[in-house]
């Protein structure tokens, strides 16, 4: 018999906080793969969140001469500028407030009248519900313009108002708000439609049979639980609405607002202090709002909106309040239909407001002229997006099942880049990666290329010497004429693979580093492979088909030249994955060094991170919207599988990596087919972030449209705004039906996890 | 000694980042190879943080696990030659029974051929013959706990560690598991660890017990030790039912105690510790150990609460102010004292246990 210590020496020993921390970093190092991950989304975040944040942030305290200056927040105050830009917070924080009022409320008629009111066609509305989240934003404004506006369809031709001055017209905030509330209600709507489905029907149950009357039990049960979701639909919408760029240029009319007052700094004035001065006014009220969402409101939910919905659901009884809800959303989803028709039949009319027969001509100059902004939008969003959908998951997966400290730092940064507004990101975005200081640059290739030579080496000597002669190589090589590099780069990974194959006797590895060398010297060869499309396109006769394979040449150009810093960074965790577990001292720091000196020249080519006018940074600015939607789509899957499932898999002898494989990723595919659908839909539509990083070669549609409208093409705008509508809703049915296929039985996409 | 604890102890950091929380304090246990050893306590008393410790989710904040004589403190979980049973199952919905069983010889790169045969063979032993290409959501839960089990024995681990098991599964399932799981475990001659609140579980499973509490160990034994010799009150309670009864030692010799209590003297017998005169005791009286007789015993007491349950009458009698539960067990009695009753109470002397005052707590 053992007798146990007795209680009485009870004094803990305390280990210091420190400690506890390092010891965590340690064990997230002894997996490389695992680090790997963290490190590679603490670096995307570093560069294309916080980076650009802060430098959009510190740009308005900074004159062109680099000396602190307040001047921009100043004219707040003074008598001159400062009634002008008052009037512009006040309106906009007015617009803000008007719009989550009125969103909120359309939201919640309906998803009462599709969770309570058994409303016929229920499958329908919940879609044509969604629509307005996958249409470009300036679709809505400018359909209101073709029906309400001066010349508009109803209030000219049907009711043949003639407008003189101070009459109330579509444009102004009334104007704005009844658009942004029809752009914005979904997210409303879903919450609240998931809200009301969870809520438990024993709760209003018990309270009827207490004796409690409809509205007495409205007002005191379903209201209160419903409470937290209201108010994040409200807190939403107001972002939402401050953010809204698209919207306020068309409507806003005589009164202005923040996001456009940015706009129009960049565009009209090229002051980037003033809009970034703005940017910090505008971006104040919001990141107070994500505060609060995300700290305060989310902990008072009372119900679990990733739960399970509960078993049965309350039907309203009451036919009159039945249909009143029916009727009113029947209501709107006629007026939305009707919005979205007048869009594709105003890119059908001759002349709008004159002539509506329909015509083709605008459809011919969309698909000539305008081929090249839709095929780049089409490919930069697509390429981007399973970069999007996988380091969502990626992120997501670190976040909901991994400990280290810096965690909530990962989760909430990864959230910050959606949810600031997309101007103030685009800002930064410029102003970070036109002359980026070498700093960044260095830094992180220091901090993959300890983590290289760390995992590569062995001892302590081997990761030195690997880290030392590595860098020392890669900064020579740099100096080579450029041409000569990539060969000699190249020419490193194929000397490697053929090593590896003749010492090893594998030949997966090696074949991957061969590719990887060939396809660093294929920087090279872009003109070669480019010049003869373009030849080409240049013979054919001008229209559709010579555009479309003009493009297709730079396409390839992006595909096979990628920025160097960016290429170092895949170069060097292609690198851990194929090389960590060499066995043999000298090929260890033989091939760790040379690998490691590809990375390295590449890091340091030309500027760094030099990537204004580009297509790479719309690449960036598109990824960093739509990561968030991914992470969250990915953070419910990973919810709802069990750990120990995972653990499981480490039991049986599978390391985290083989886990990932052929766990964990089975299990979430699903969330990352939502990912990729909410991911190409937020690119195809973004405008805010981007529209001050497109250049003469790289178009994007949305820019187009409201460059179209400005010129007065409106037919064509809405030509464009058709086809991004259409490509959209062709990507989601196919993923659908993919995903159908694919998990007959095993859950189906939930989109509303993404919006 | 085949898998060692030393002075293990677990710090979390709290929840909510201030401060810290010690799971798991100063744990000293051996193992011996083949036995399998049950992890038994209230939830929260660090039970389930040393099997995870010992499988490599957690690493000790301090002290040394040590397998077959090597340390592997810091070794991952995939390089520790274990393998584990999960409360919930954790079967891997996406693949089938066949490939769950075979995922750990996958990972291995094993023949198709071996892996075939290794799979039938301990698809036998769990007797689920034939269920191959089930998918999980096929399974009843005992089947699901089988295939859990299954593929866990296939691994042929070096140590078996499971996490309450059977705690998803009915009343009558669960007994059936229990003695299929021991039988199994007898027959391959597997060193297991087995976490449990379950304290008949535990009886019916285990070559020793292990009870502990607010991340200590209580108490190390067979089953037998720990029902007949508690070392504290916690022990005494958690492993079946106990009165306290409060006494004074008078006399001491050997294995016999003189005690004082209710105002009366008897004599304890197979007493295992040593007390000096006059020491203030507790007694732990477990209710078979109390007779209720109409007349003719030592102390007299009156009756609060009686039960009929079938196969035992419980009663709450009255001695002296105390309550005491006791239980009567003999099948012929049919007639319950009623309430309000005086009757005479003994003890069985020879099997009560006495714990010093001080470790009251």
């Amino acid at each position: 018999m053992q007798i146990s210590p007795t209680r009485t020496e009870k004094t803990l020993p305390k280990t210091s906080t420190i400690i506890h921390r390092i010891r965590e970093f340690t064990l997230i190092g002894r997996d490389p793969v695992l680090f790997m991950s963290l490190l590679l989304s603490g670096i995307f975040i570093f560069v294309f969140i916080v980076f650009p944040l802060y430098r959009s942030v510190s740009g308005g305290f900074i004159s062109k001469e680099g000396a602190f200056d307040v001047t921009y927040f100043a004219r707040y105050f003074d008598d001159y500028f400062g009634p002008g830009l008052r009037k512009a917070f006040y309106d906009t924080m007015l617009m803000g407030l008007l719009t989550a009022t009125t969103g909120t409320l359309v939201g919640f008629i309906f998803a009462y009248a599709v969770v309570r009111c058994n409303i016929p066609g229920k499958k329908y509305i919940h879609w044509l519900a969604l629509v307005p989240t996958v249409s470009p934003p300036f679709a809505l404004a400018l359909s209101m313009i073709l029906l309400f506006g001066r010349n508009g369809l109803i209030t000219k031709k049907i009711f043949g108002i003639t407008f003189i001055q101070g009459m109330n017209d579509v444009y102004g905030l009334d104007g704005l708000v009844i658009v942004q509330t029809i752009t914005f209600f979904s997210v409303s709507y879903l919450i609240l439609r998931a809200m009301l489905e969870r809520l438990n029907p024993a709760i209003e149950e018990a309270a009827s049979s207490l004796g409690a009357g409809r509205f007495h039990l409205f007002r005191t049960i379903t209201l209160p639980l419903l409470t937290p979701g209201i108010a994040a639909s409200f807190l939403l919408l107001f972002v939402e609405s401050l953010a809204d760029l698209g919207n306020p240029l068309f409507l806003s009319g005589n009164r202005t607002v923040l996001s456009a007052q940015i706009f129009l700094a960049v565009i009209g004035e090229y002051n980037y202090q003033k809009a970034s001065a703005l940017s910090f006014v505008l971006m104040i009220p919001t990141l107070v709002i994500f505060l609060v969402q995300r700290y305060y409101v989310n902990r008072r939910t009372y119900i679990s909106v990733t739960g399970k919905p509960a078993g049965s659901i309350i039907l309203e009884k009451d036919p009159i309040i039945r249909w009143f809800f029916n009727i009113l959303t029947y209501a709107m989803i006629g007026f939305i239909l009707l919005l979205y028709l007048t869009i594709v039949y105003g890119s059908f009319s001759t002349a709008w407001g004159v002539d509506f027969t329909p015509t083709l001509r605008h459809w011919e100059m969309t698909l000539t002229r305008g081929v090249e902004a839709i095929l780049d939008t089409t490919f930069l969003s697509a390429l981007a997006t399973p970069f999007a959908a996988i380091l969502g998951m990626i992120i997501a997966w670190l976040v909901v099942r991994k400990n280290f400290t810096g965690k909530s730092v990962l989760d909430f940064t990864s959230n910050l880049g959606g949810a600031v507004p997309g101007t103030i990101l685009g800002i930064g975005f410029v102003m970070a990666f036109n002359k980026p200081p070498l700093a960044l640059a260095i830094v992180i290739y220091a901090a993959m290329a300890l983590f290289f030579a760390s995992v590569v080496g062995k001892t302590r000597w081997e990761k030195i010497i690997i880290l030392v002669v590595g860098t020392a190589t890669g900064v020579a090589l740099n100096q080579v004429y450029e041409p000569y590099m990539y060969y000699i780069l190249g020419g490193f990974y194929l000397v490697v693979a053929i090593y590896m194959m003749i010492t090893q006797k594998v030949f997966r590895k090696p074949l991957v580093l061969a590719v990887l060398g060939i396809y660093v010297m294929s920087t090279n060869w872009s003109v070669m492979i480019s010049k003869p499309i373009a030849d080409f396109s240049r013979s054919l006769e001008r229209g559709f088909w010579s555009n479309a394979i003009f493009q297709a040449s730079d396409h390839i150009k992006v595909l096979v030249q990628p920025t160097p810093a960016l290429l170092a960074i895949a170069l060097v965790f292609a690198g851990v994955l194929l090389l960590q577990n060499l066995s043999r001292k000298i090929s260890r720091i033989g091939i760790g060094i040379l690998t490691l000196a590809v990375p390295c020249a590449l890091s340091f080519v030309g500027v760094p991170f030099a990537m204004v006018g580009g297509a790479y940074i719309i690449m960036g600015a598109f990824i960093v919207r739509s990561v968030p939607a991914s992470v969250r789509s990915g953070v419910a899957a990973l919810q709802q599988i069990d750990p120990s499932i995972e653990e499981a898999s480490n039991m049986l002898g599978a390391d985290s990596q083989y886990t990932f494989r052929k766990v964990t990723l089975p299990l979430i595919l699903p969330a990352l087919f939502a990912g990729l659908v909410f991911s190409f839909t937020r690119h195809m539509t973004s405008v805010s972030a981007i529209i001050f990083l497109i250049s003469a070669k790289w178009r994007i549609v949305t820019a187009s449209i409201l460059s179209e409208w400005e010129q007065g093409g409106v037919s064509i705008a809405a030509a464009y705004s058709t086809v991004i509508i259409i490509f959209v809703l062709i990507a989601i049915f196919v993923l659908n039906l993919f995903v159908n296929k694919l998990f007959k039985g095993r859950g189906s996409v939930d989109m509303s996890q993404g919006f | 000694m085949y898998l060692t604890l030393e002075n293990i102890t677990k710090i979390f950091p709290a929840r909510g980042g201030v401060g810290e929380v010690t799971a798991v304090y100063n744990v000293n246990l051996d193992i011996e190879k083949g036995e399998l050893i049950t992890l038994l306590g209230p939830s929260g008393c660090g039970k389930t943080t040393t099997l995870r410790m010992i499988a490599g989710f957690e690493f000790p904040t301090e002290g040394q696990i040590v397998l077959d004589g090597n340390e592997i403190n810091m070794l991952p979980p995939h390089r520790r030659d274990m393998s584990m049973v999960f409360q919930s199952y954790a079967i891997f919905p996406h693949l089938d029974v066949f490939e769950n069983i075979a995922y750990g010889l996958n990972v291995q790169r094993l023949p198709k051929a071996v892996i075939q045969e290794r799979v039938n063979r301990v698809l036998d032993l769990v007797q689920l013959q034939g269920y191959g290409d089930r998918a999980p959501t096929q399974l009843s839960g005992g089947q699901q706990q089988r295939v859990a089990l299954a593929r866990a024995l296939i691994m042929e681990p070096k140590v078996l560690l499971m996490d309450e098991p059977l705690s998803n599964l009915d009343a009558k399932l669960r007994e059936e598991m229990r003695f299929e799981i021991r039988r199994i475990q007898k027959e391959l001659n597997i060193t297991s660890v087995y976490v449990t609140h379950d304290q008949i579980e535990a009886m019916t499973l285990s070559d020793r017990i292990v009870v502990m509490n607010n991340g200590i160990i209580e108490q190390v034994g067979t089953p037998v030790e720990m029902y007949r010799f508690p070392n504290s009150r916690f022990v005494a309670n958690f492993i079946g039912r106990a009165n306290f009864v409060h006494g004074i030692t008078q006399k001491q010799s050997g294995q016999n105690l003189v005690v004082k209590v209710f105002d009366e003297v008897i004599e304890l017998l197979n007493i295992q510790r040593d007390f000096r005169e006059h020491e203030s005791v507790n007694l732990i009286i477990r209710p078979e150990m109390i007779r209720i007789n109409k007349t003719g015993e030592l102390f007299s007491g009156i009756i609060r609460r009686g039960v009929y349950l079938g196969d035992v009458i419980e009663y709450d009698v009255e001695v002296n102010g105390q309550l005491l539960t006791c239980v009567e067990s003999d099948p012929y009695v049919m007639e319950l004292f009623p309430n309000g009753e005086q009757v005479t109470v003994g003890f069985a002397e020879g099997c009560i246990q006495v714990l010093p005052e001080e470790e009251n707590n």
